[in-house]
């Protein structure tokens, strides 16, 4: 009886395709935004994702935070005076699960060639720092420990910087000037690194690097550095690296309510990130539910104006030997057949807009099978749900009364 | 003589809000396989009514009625499905074809619903369009042939299960006088092949083609006369 039931729905949706279509669009559009918006959800933090994994590898920073103090007077030593050196040691000391630590003096300086002059944010620190950061160098080279060694006044540009300052010519050996809190240094440019973009703090190809020695000697000439980069020894130990830098932090400082200093790991990052995609995801996604709702409402209409519309078939039919059963059903498979064409047409219609999609914003097409099973799934249950109304109506009604209808 | 139809004290009273309206006050009459009978009456005399109770699309409010031996007031809405498809072939003056489905699918209809297998349904179909004329015309829709065609195609569908009565309502209301005539002639060759038929209609010339006229008025039978 489902069978025959069905051969007739079949034939009576095909005899009013156009109307058939332009109720069964508004589950093409909710299963094909279900779709899709899971796709672009998927696909862009699977993006995201890889982006900051490729910022550096379990990387740890540490930073002291500004002092605080009470009625205008810094109470006590500021921690950024506390930041030496020799934690470099201790930290590595302490934190078993930490395998390298950067240390890293921030300074701001002009860097002036010929004509050309750009403000920028030097850094000084050691050889490791571009391992970490998953930085490489273009042409040239990085510092060397030689260099921090002899204190050699030379620098290496980011290539946002390098293009600004040569444009097209090779920077390699030429000599720029830095301006340093008044000061002028003269340095030879021995590398320009490769293009990287944004970074755990900043964008990394506006900057210039130069031996940590010679930034806290000769730019500041000061004993403290600006950050500590940690390198934890693997992705599973990062926490543990990160709890172990938080307690050698708290006894080294005295600092028990974790005030003066701060810590940003990698996964921090990742954690804060993903969580606000799956955030965007379920809300997409649940505006996309709501619009397969509408649409399974505009079927439910179309199945009412149909019952109605055709009062006088349903008599013919019960006249004929219809059972209630076979309207109910009947009807109940226009309303699924409506719903799974269109969930059908609308995973086209998804994958196509998650095609597009991730082409325009240059993220791979992630399709979850998960996410066509569940459009699909909601489209069919829409179809009995908003489906099982109008058939009901239209199997009961009188058969006398359905054929004088006018 | 076998009887088809036995009808006693048939009564059916309807509920309109608080008045109560006698379409039928007490009704009986018998019918025997292969007589042709009409049912005559001006509008209002219960005629519909007692149309729609012998075609089992309704149920009598008392009295007894006995289509083949079964008591159809005991039939439960199934029931009734299946007695309407098997034991009645229906004749409406709106012809009632389904206007998007050709007349072969208009007249496999009923077969639809008693699980008859498709090679089966068109054999029977195609067969019934036979013996109308039409046999020529299967793929044709209800809008491509004339008002005559489609009334043949009505009898088509209502023969196609060959039933134990067909009922004809108004057969002619929506023809002009020839082809009304056409059909009347149709009609009554099937009389002649055996069939029972029970003619619904106000038109003296029509309810002559009958044997016998059972005039009804007010919801009772005024006359049961038998025609030469």
């Amino acid at each position: 009886m489902i069978l025959q039931s069905l051969k007739i729905a079949l034939e009576s949706l095909w005899a009013n395709k156009m109307r058939s279509f332009l109720s069964m669009l508004g589950i093409i559009i909710g299963v094909g935004a279900v779709i899709a918006i899971v796709s672009v959800g998927t696909g862009s933090t699977q993006q995201v994702t890889s982006r900051i994994a490729n910022l550096g590898s379990n990387m740890i920073t540490v930073y002291p935070r500004a002092p605080r103090g009470q009625g205008g007077r810094v109470s006590g030593v500021s921690s950024q005076e506390k930041f030496s050196l020799e934690l470099t040691d201790y930290i590595k000391k302490f934190c078993p699960s930490v395998i390298k630590v950067i240390p890293v003096k921030q300074v701001s300086g002009r860097l002036i060639s010929d004509d050309i002059n750009v403000n920028a944010t030097i850094l000084g620190t050691n050889i490791d720092y571009a391992e970490v950061n998953n930085y490489e160098v273009d042409i040239g080279n990085f510092i060397s420990e030689n260099d921090d060694g002899e204190r050699r006044q030379v620098i290496v540009l980011g290539s946002q910087m390098a293009e600004d300052l040569f444009e097209d010519d090779n920077p390699i050996g030429k000599r720029i000037k830095v301006n340093c809190e008044g000061k002028i240094y003269m340095f030879e440019v021995i590398g320009v690194m490769k293009e990287k973009g944004g970074s755990m703090g900043g964008d990394l190809d506006d900057r210039a690097y130069i031996p940590l020695s010679v930034s806290m000697d000769k730019l500041t000439n000061s004993d403290f550095v600006t950050s500590y980069i940690a390198q934890a020894a693997s992705s599973e130990k990062a926490s543990t690296a990160v709890n172990e830098l938080k307690n050698f932090m708290v006894k080294f400082l005295d600092d028990e309510d974790q005030e003066q200093f701060r810590i940003i790991s990698q996964d921090e990052i990742l954690d804060t990130v993903s969580s606000v995609t799956a955030t965007m995801s379920i809300m997409l996604g649940g505006i996309a539910a709501i619009s397969l709702l509408v649409g399974g409402i505009g079927i439910m209409n179309i199945m009412l104006v149909s019952v109605t519309e055709r009062t006088r078939e349903i008599g013919v039919r019960k006249a004929l030997g219809a059972r209630n059963t076979h309207i109910f059903f009947q009807f109940l498979m226009e309303s699924l057949n409506l719903t799974s064409f269109g969930g059908i047409l609308g995973i086209g219609f998804g994958y196509a807009a998650a095609y597009f999609l991730s082409q325009y914003g240059d993220w791979p097409m992630v399709i979850a099978p998960l996410s066509i099973g569940l459009a699909f799934g909601f489209a069919l249950f829409i179809g009995i749900f908003f489906g099982l109304y109008p058939a009901m109506k239209a199997a009961k009604m009188n058969p006398v009364d359905a054929l004088r209808y006018e | 003589m076998s009887k088809v139809i036995q009808i006693e004290q048939l009564k059916k009273t309807y509920h309109l809000g608080k008045v109560n309206v006698e379409a039928l006050r007490g009704v009986s009459f018998e019918i025997n396989t292969g007589e042709f009978v009409s049912i005559m009456g001006p509008s209002g005399s219960g005629k519909s009514t007692l149309m729609h109770i012998i075609g089992c699309l309704d149920y009598p409010t008392g009295g007894k009625y006995f289509l083949s031996g079964q008591d159809v007031s005991k039939l439960n809405d199934n029931q009734l499905a299946l007695f309407r498809n098997q034991k009645i072939g229906f004749v409406f003056q709106e012809f009632n074809l389904l206007p998007k489905a050709t007349i072969l699918r208009n007249v496999e209809l009923p077969l639809t619903y008693n699980n008859t297998n498709s090679t089966n349904k068109k054999r029977l179909a195609a067969q019934a369009l036979e013996e109308v004329g039409l046999g020529d015309r299967l793929k044709h829709r209800p809008n491509e042939i004339s008002g005559g065609e489609k009334q043949r195609v009505a009898i088509a569908r209502a023969l196609v299960n060959r039933p134990s009565i067909i009922l004809a309502d108004e057969p002619t209301g929506n023809l002009d006088s020839k082809t009304g005539q056409d059909i009347m002639k149709m009609i009554d060759k099937l009389h002649d092949e055996g069939n029972t038929i029970i003619l619904v209609t106000h038109e003296q010339e029509i309810a002559r083609y009958a044997k016998r006229v059972i005039h009804l008025k007010d919801g009772i039978i005024d006359r049961d006369e038998v025609i030469v």
